[in-house]
């Protein structure tokens, strides 16, 4: 047991867990049709299970889980683990459907019924279910209330709300205009554009995977793992100074992790040319800021020419720039973490002087 | 003795006051089962038929209905909470205590603040689901872009009430959350370019009047800024989100009811 | 002669109206224009007022500017905690590198990050914030985690009665080179 908890601990790191996620991910959106088979997800289930219950033996893990203002994170992880897979699951019988030539689930059920009291009583039972589940909660837990607020003592970790723990666990790569402010508007605005941007008429009104496979991965890569994988990371092994702790754990305030990152800038004019800074900002600079508009820039026809040749003719340009730049900007924090992890870079551009770090 | 029942509930059914709220008989045909939803002013929200497709817990999990109980929930025991919480320095820390310790159902800030945790989850579940089944493409288009709103103001809900209990765990959580605010381009003193906006020497965003500023209500975090996130939290976001779900649900009837396949 | 060309109107007909009350079209969509426009204007300045509004002219905030002290109330090598939870200030007497003298200097105790209170770890000589774990030297100068800068410094000088006196309302950036202008650093 304790040797399991050991390894575990050594392998948790937020580079392993973060590429293996994404592995996990991209196997289970290229085979998609085995993946959600109950064949396969029965023994999925019940590792997740016992590897709880095992983890649950552990005394840190388990004091973590059962904090107050962390059960709403283990009632998410469940509930969006099991629609997913719900989702996903009908999405591929919709689609086997589809190339049978059968009639759709949903199209299977096209009667009209009375509203009163088909829908109504649905309703009804919902709310007392929810209501019932609320009082005990309630119950059992009660509302968590630390010592009255003090502005001069920081408590170690100090932590976002929990939904919001994506974007705190974000600013260890970005600073905080883009992890802070930048990002989360372009989340809201780019959801807001998703209509606009997709152009398939496929898959309207109907669960469905293949038609839409590539918005589904879009929109579901940054549900689960820019979202909710963040907040788990953030949440469970992000101890005190942020330092990062595997699952089992003990949170120790004196942890140091001898890292020292370095700029761009730094790494080509101290360490490749070994010349020093040069005074000039924009030459200082230079190399990041080419690097940053090229990505922005340069990347999106490039991108129409090779992998979304075919998005780029359904799409108006317009939307297609929109398109790439959003896309690209999801894409920014992955490239970041992986920069971070390999050569210790910090910024790519950085002007403290303007509070310009990227 | 099952006459005299059956005769009094004849009475009572007959009377003018009974008669002046309900409309229709008993709903077991489908002409009065028509009227209960035609008649009441919030199952008017619904069509009279549904298509049995959109309507089943396996299509739709029932999520949208579920977040707009949620909020229901919040805003009752919101409004049960008011009653006992004052938002100042002085009070609010053994308000909270109070609640718990002192007044009567001391489980009342647990329903509400777990309510609130729940409704979040709930948004996203219910985004996900609108997401998976297309429900976002055309006509919904506009719909959808009122929801994205609607789930920025149910995480901002979330964010301006985590403060009112005035512990560590508030005032830690809001100033990791709104020193965001100090670094918003241009509008921050410490956002990139807001050093650029100045008069001959005068900068004219700094600590003082920048967003962070106007998110607080000074510098810091005080009494002023429990009052503001108090005021947005009670009033200004739930004044601002009734409307726009009023918007969305009217939408969801006009833009075709719920959805199914085109 | 088809329908459509019978509904167009005879192009050389000239529409003659009551001259008093005649408003050209052009004349009056100029007019709409300054109508809308006025009233655009009008809203526009309406928000900005509401907006202006919710920033308020007095604060109840502590002071800017105290007296913290005589110079040898503060030891040579120790970060000073004491002025911590009254002012938001560390106060720390030494060498200075940045103007390569010894003296005293005033450190914010605001993380250059997201705005924690970092903690004087003595073992390991340094400030750490807990929030996002930037590490901060005694000087002030970030040398890990996020923190994209250094920790601002405080006018500090010294008062008639020789206390040492800091002003919060004027601030010391080190990347801006400000450091080591004179009232970044009190010599002693």
């Amino acid at each position: 047991m304790e040797a399991l908890r050991h390894t575990i601990n050594a392998f948790a790191t937020p580079t392993t867990i973060y590429l293996s996620s994404v592995a996990l991910f991209a196997i289970a959106m290229w085979k998609m049709e085995i993946v959600v088979k109950p064949l396969v997800m029965i023994p999925v289930v019940i590792v997740t299970v016992l590897g709880t219950i095992f983890a649950l033996t552990d005394d840190h893990f388990f004091k973590l889980v059962t904090l107050p203002d962390n059960i709403p994170i283990t009632i998410m992880l469940a509930t969006v683990g099991y629609f997913t897979w719900y989702a996903l699951k009908k999405g591929v019988e919709n689609d086997k459907r589809l190339s049978e030539n059968r009639p759709l689930i949903e199209q299977e059920q096209d009667r009209r019924v009375m509203t009163w009291p088909n829908l109504v009583y649905i309703e009804f039972i919902c709310l007392i279910a929810i209501t019932v589940f609320l009082i005990f909660w309630s119950i059992g837990f009660q509302a968590p209330l630390e010592e009255p607020a003090n502005p001069t003592v920081t408590p170690n970790p100090a932590k976002a709300p929990w939904y919001f723990l994506g974007l705190q666990e974000m600013l260890v790569y970005f600073d905080p205009w883009l992890a802070g402010v930048v990002f989360p508007g372009l989340i809201v605005v780019g959801l807001m554009a998703l209509p606009y941007i997709d152009p398939n008429p496929k898959g309207n009104g109907y669960y469905s995977f293949k038609d839409r496979r590539l918005v589904i991965g879009y929109y579901l890569f940054g549900f689960l793992i820019q979202w909710v994988l963040l907040i788990v990371l953030g949440t469970f092994m992000r101890g005190p100074g942020w330092s990062f702790f595997g699952p089992f754990q003990e949170w120790d305030p004196h942890k140091v992790e001898a890292l020292t990152n370095i700029n761009l800038s730094e790494l080509l004019w101290v360490k490749l040319l070994n010349i020093g800074l040069p005074k000039n900002i924009l030459l200082r600079e230079g190399v990041g800021i080419v690097v940053v508009l090229g990505y922005l820039v340069a990347l999106p026809p490039l991108l129409a020419k090779t992998i979304f040749k075919k998005l780029y003719q359904e799409l108006s340009f317009i939307r297609f720039q929109i398109m790439c730049f959003l896309f690209l900007a999801m894409l920014s924090l992955p490239i970041k973490m992986i920069l971070r992890w390999t050569i210790n870079l910090k910024y790519i551009v950085a002007i403290p002087e303007f509070f310009f770090n990227i | 003795m099952n006459s005299k029942l059956k005769q009094i509930q004849k009475q009572i059914v007959e009377s003018q006051i009974w008669k002046s709220i309900f409309r229709h008989g008993m709903p077991d045909d489908t002409r009065t089962r028509a009227m209960v939803v035609l008649s009441n002013v919030f199952l008017h929200l619904h069509p009279v038929k549904s298509r049995e497709a959109g309507i089943r817990v396996g299509y739709t999990w029932c999520m949208g209905g579920i977040t707009f109980f949620l909020f229901l929930v919040e805003a009752v025991t919101g409004i049960l909470l008011m009653f006992y919480y004052r938002p100042t320095a002085e009070y609010a820390y053994s308000d909270i205590i109070a609640l718990r310790e002192h007044v009567p159902l001391g489980i009342m800030r647990e329903l509400h603040r777990w309510g609130a945790h729940a409704m979040v989850i709930a948004v996203w579940l219910h985004m996900f689901r609108v997401f998976m089944t297309g429900s976002y493409k055309p006509p919904r288009e506009f719909n959808w872009g009122i929801g994205v709103v609607l789930l920025v103001l149910t995480l901002l809900l979330s964010f301006t009430g985590y403060l009112l209990p005035w512990d560590q765990l508030a005032i830690w959580a809001i100033a990791v959350g709104s020193n965001m605010a100090r670094a918003t381009p241009f509008l921050g003193h410490e956002g990139p370019g807001a050093s650029l906006l100045k008069i001959g020497d005068m900068n004219l965003v700094h600590a003082g009047d920048d967003a962070r500023f106007g998110l607080l209500a000074g510098r810091m975090i005080s009494e002023a800024t429990l009052l503001r996130f108090y005021v947005l939290h009670c009033i200004f976001i739930p004044f601002v989100a009734s409307i726009l779900m009023a918007i969305h649900f009217w939408r969801v009837r006009k833009d075709g009811g719920i959805s199914g396949p085109m | 002669m088809d329908i459509k060309e019978e509904l167009k109107p005879p192009q050389d007909s000239v529409v003659v109206e009551d001259s008093y009350h005649m408003v050209t079209r052009r004349g009056f969509v100029s007019w709409l224009t300054v109508g809308w426009g006025a009233f655009a204007g009008a809203t526009a300045i309406m928000g900005a007022a509401f907006q202006r509004f919710l920033f308020p002219n007095v604060l109840r905030e502590p002071p800017q500017e105290f007296k913290i002290g005589f110079p040898n109330d503060f030891l040579e090598g120790v970060v000073d905690l004491r002025m911590q939870d009254k002012y938001g200030i560390w106060v720390v007497r030494g060498f200075d590198p940045a103007t390569s003298q010894t003296g005293i200097y005033v450190l914010s105790v605001i993380c250059t990050h997201l705005g924690c209170t970092p903690t004087w770890l003595e073992s390991e000589a340094k400030f750490k914030c807990p929030c996002h774990g930037s590490g901060f030297y005694k000087t002030g100068i970030n040398f890990e985690g996020p923190a994209p800068r250094p920790l601002e410094r405080f006018r500090v000088v010294l008062a008639e009665d020789g206390q040492v006196q800091v002003d919060k309302g004027k601030k010391f950036q080190y990347e801006k080179g400000e450091w080591t202008q004179p009232e970044a650093f009190l010599k002693v």
